[in-house]
């Protein structure tokens, strides 16, 4: 039985809020865009909802990016080059092929790295690039009088709009697979105590987060 | 549609009078033929009602019923290659005209829906027929509604259809000139009942008083000739500005300038009433986000599956 404590109560507690922000976005984005539909919420409340989510969720995205900036848990998302490809190749294979084949984990969680490389640039391109650029397109949806009246010749309005809801989509679906993926660690819940407790607790070292 | 040279000469209850008139005395009658002549002469009649000034004041209302004809719209009109007596009765050609064709009233649907090719139009007559039934014009008691017909609105000696190519804008101001003829307290900025749209010229330059004063068609024609009363009519922008990116960058635009000078910029930030159903929709990426989301929890689930089976393979090994 091996312990790590691999997740400082700011990373947990960011972890969880942005999860309840994310959710309320979804399900009022959802209100907003496919208003009419009889489940969703009213449409200006549904706005007004959305908003100060959105405030909040950007809030959250700058203490994010600080707590890296800040504290040792950056070092994480720093992507060790050398054996890169190697490494990619290893977890890709083994999430395809050797998972049905009780085959070993091909990485080993550590407080120097609890990111397997899929996970990283994932996590990378989550955090350090959509993200981002989601809570850009929702601003610019808020105050898209100072934007110029057009973007690549079409209305910017609608340019932001479509870039919005396109990132939105690819939020979604990386929910879905972060939800599924997290249980793909020794136990289907593992992964989830880990993040409730800090503490990465493992039978065998041949675990990941 | 455009009602061309018709709004000049056709104005107040006058149309409607002056429409009816102008078929009782020129023949209004049993002959509906409706066939299109091959040579067309109607210049017995046009000797008379080509003159500009032909009018006589009707002794009952009062009101001045023009009889003219002007000869280059009438053959530009849709109906500019029929004779007269197509529609009219042919005992018009004796004058005085014979007092018993005032009797007679004249029938265009009766008349279109015989065409051989009524079914292939655009327009079905006895549609429009039954929406005109329903039409404020027609369900309205207000005295100036009175006796309203097809001929208040298209003038039959010069009504044609708009074509393909002709400038949109010219298209609107003609329409709307068949409505505005009547609809004087519009052209009144202070009396005008559309001071609550936002910049209401171009609005009246580029969209048809049609546009959102009728339902839109269930008939699948182009527009309903159900005519809404003000109250009825549509005042959401929404309807047609969600429909149209420029539109709604446009109305989006508008409404986020006033949000911001009148609310400030945390009100704008919270409350954001600018924001319009629909801005965000495209079809295309709906579907395909859909379907993409769809297949990956189908492929979660197919992975979770075959973990299951490695588990329970895994467990009988040990066992």
């Amino acid at each position: 039985m091996s312990q790590l404590y691999l997740y400082p109560l700011w990373v947990r507690v960011w972890h969880w809020v942005n999860a309840a922000i994310f959710l309320v976005l979804m399900y009022t984005g959802a209100s907003m865009h496919f208003n009419g539909a009889g489940w969703l919420m009213e449409f200006q409340t549904a706005i007004t909802v959305h908003n100060t989510a959105g405030i909040l969720l950007t809030v959250g995205w700058i203490g994010f990016i600080l707590g890296n900036l800040t504290t040792s848990n950056g070092r994480h998302y720093h992507v060790q080059l050398k054996g890169f490809i190697g490494r990619l190749t290893a977890q890709s294979l083994y999430y395809g092929y050797g998972i049905f084949r009780n085959a070993p984990h091909p990485f080993h969680p550590s407080a120097e790295a609890k990111l397997n490389t899929l996970q990283q640039i994932t996590y990378i391109g989550v955090m350090y690039l959509l993200m981002p650029l989601l809570v850009l397109s929702g601003w610019a949806f808020l105050f898209s009088v100072y934007l110029p009246e057009t973007l690549f010749g079409i209305g910017s309005v609608w340019v932001v709009a479509i870039a919005h809801l396109t990132l939105a989509y690819l939020l979604v679906l990386f929910l879905l697979v972060h939800l599924y993926v997290i249980t793909t660690g020794e136990t289907p819940m593992t992964n989830m105590k880990a993040m409730l407790s800090g503490w990465h607790r493992d039978s065998h070292q041949d675990t990941e987060a | 549609m455009s009602d061309r040279d018709s709004e000049s000469r056709l104005t107040g209850p006058a149309p409607a009078l002056a429409a009816g008139w102008l078929l009782i005395l020129s023949g209004l009658a049993p002959n509906l033929a409706c066939a299109e002549s091959e040579t067309v002469d109607n210049q017995g009649c046009l000797r008379c009602h080509q003159m500009a000034t032909l009018a006589y004041r009707d002794p009952g209302t009062g009101e001045i019923v023009d009889l003219s004809i002007a000869p280059m719209a009438l053959s530009h009109s849709a109906h500019g290659k029929l004779a007269c007596s197509d529609c009219h009765s042919a005992d018009f050609d004796r004058y005085p005209h014979p007092k018993r064709l005032k009797e007679e009233t004249l029938s265009c649907v009766g008349c279109h829906e015989d065409q051989d090719d009524a079914d292939q139009r655009l327009y079905r007559f006895e549609t429009i027929d039954e929406e005109f039934e329903r039409s404020v014009h027609a369900t309205s008691d207000h005295p100036k509604a009175a006796g309203f017909s097809c001929h208040s609105c298209h003038d039959p000696h010069a009504f044609r259809n708009s074509r393909v190519g002709e400038e949109i804008r010219q298209i609107v101001h003609d329409d709307n000139a068949i409505c505005l003829s009547c609809h004087k307290k519009v052209q009144d900025p202070l009396r005008d009942p559309h001071a609550w749209l936002p910049k209401r010229e171009k609005h009246r330059e580029s969209v048809r008083c049609l546009d959102c004063h009728t339902p839109l068609t269930e008939a699948g024609q182009p527009v309903s000739h159900r005519i809404l009363a003000a109250e009825d009519s549509n005042r959401d922008c929404v309807n047609c500005h969600s429909k149209e990116p420029q539109l709604l960058n446009r109305l989006y635009q508008y409404r986020s300038e006033e949000d911001l000078a009148s609310k400030g910029w945390v009100s704008k930030a919270v409350f954001n009433e600018a924001y319009v159903v629909g801005m965000s929709r495209s079809p295309l990426i709906d579907r395909l986000a859909l379907a993409v989301i769809g297949i990956t929890v189908l492929v979660l689930g197919a992975h979770g599956y075959g973990r299951y089976r490695a588990y329970r393979r895994e467990q009988e090994d040990q066992a």
